[in-house]
């Protein structure tokens, strides 16, 4: 039963994972025309680094789920876009404005990719919690 | 010469009963033994589907984590293991005592030749939910005969009642 219940715990452990992996995702989109932050630049596109969380030394020597967490939240060190438009409040000597290196299509997909992985883990903790019934099913 | 017929016969069915009698009665003790190797594989059935339940969770958990090898039980192991009972008796408390040990030690390894993506991950998703349903499929199909099983026992306990 332990072994079960550590695969539930995997699988939640992911369902945050990819939760945080959206959230994300929506701010860099939100965010993909915003000139100004708090330190002055343009807002940086952020990405989740995930890891793979060592699990806890199993009692019996059996095999234990792996999960999974997020490691960091990075900023995006890549240049900004810059676009020529002079009577822009944010326009440097030059005319041109920094944009954020928010990429709309790459968070599109990386919010699908998301999505996908919470859906594959919900349904695993389904399956599990249907087992785990199932055993339970057998006192009766 | 009809009623001697009908004598004979009957005199058959009752050396027919008394044979069938003598049969369970000389075959129940192995039938009991029987039962109980047929429970542990059972058993170990059950076992062997949550750690590949487990196994399953374990890399859709990791379905993005980068650098993540897909992992499985060993096959052989899992051979080996569900082969024993057959070459150990069950009367010797040793031999129980190896095979439990082996239970508890799930041997899990890399699985080999997955398609690996540029950030060094090859879960593949598909794979995996296939084999977490067809752990849950064996693990219910186990537990069904298991429940049948005990179903047989309480029913023999209470004297058929």
């Amino acid at each position: 039963m332990s072994t079960l219940l550590s695969a539930i715990n995997a699988s939640a452990s992911a369902l945050d994972a990819q939760r945080a992996r959206m959230e994300v995702a929506v701010s860099n989109l939100a965010n993909a025309d915003s000139t100004r932050s708090a330190n002055g630049e343009p807002y940086r596109r952020r990405e989740v680094v995930l890891e793979t969380a060592a699990p806890d030394a199993a009692p019996g020597g059996g095999f234990q789920a792996h999960g999974v967490r997020v490691a960091a939240v990075l900023e995006d060190q890549a240049a900004f876009r810059r676009r020529y438009e002079p009577s822009h409040p944010d326009a440097d000597a030059e005319g041109y404005v920094s944009e954020p290196n928010v990429d709309v299509p790459e968070e599109m997909v990386d919010m699908l990719g998301a999505a996908r992985a919470y859906q594959a883990n919900l349904t695993a903790i389904g399956l599990i919690r249907d087992t785990i019934q199932k055993a339970l099913d057998l006192a009766k | 010469m009809g009623g001697g017929g009908q004598r004979t016969t009957r005199f058959s069915e009752t050396l027919q009963r008394r044979a069938l009698l003598l049969h369970n009665a000389s075959t129940g003790m192995a039938d009991i033994v029987s039962d109980a190797s047929i429970m542990a594989a059972l058993g170990r059935e059950l076992t062997r589907a949550v750690q590949r339940q487990s196994v399953a969770a374990s890399n859709l958990a990791n379905l993005d984590t980068p650098g993540y090898r897909t992992k499985e039980l060993q096959f052989a192991d899992a051979l080996d293991e569900q082969l024993s009972p057959a070459t150990l008796t069950a009367h010797d408390p040793q031999h129980f005592g190896t095979a439990s040990t082996v239970r508890d030690r799930a041997e899990v390894a890399e699985a080999a030749n997955l398609p690996e993506r540029r950030d060094g991950n090859n879960v593949q998703l598909d794979r995996e939910l296939m084999g977490l349903s067809r752990a849950a499929a064996d693990f219910s199909a186990a537990e069904t005969i298991l429940a049948a099983k005990f179903r047989l026992v309480r029913y023999a306990i209470n004297e058929g009642r």
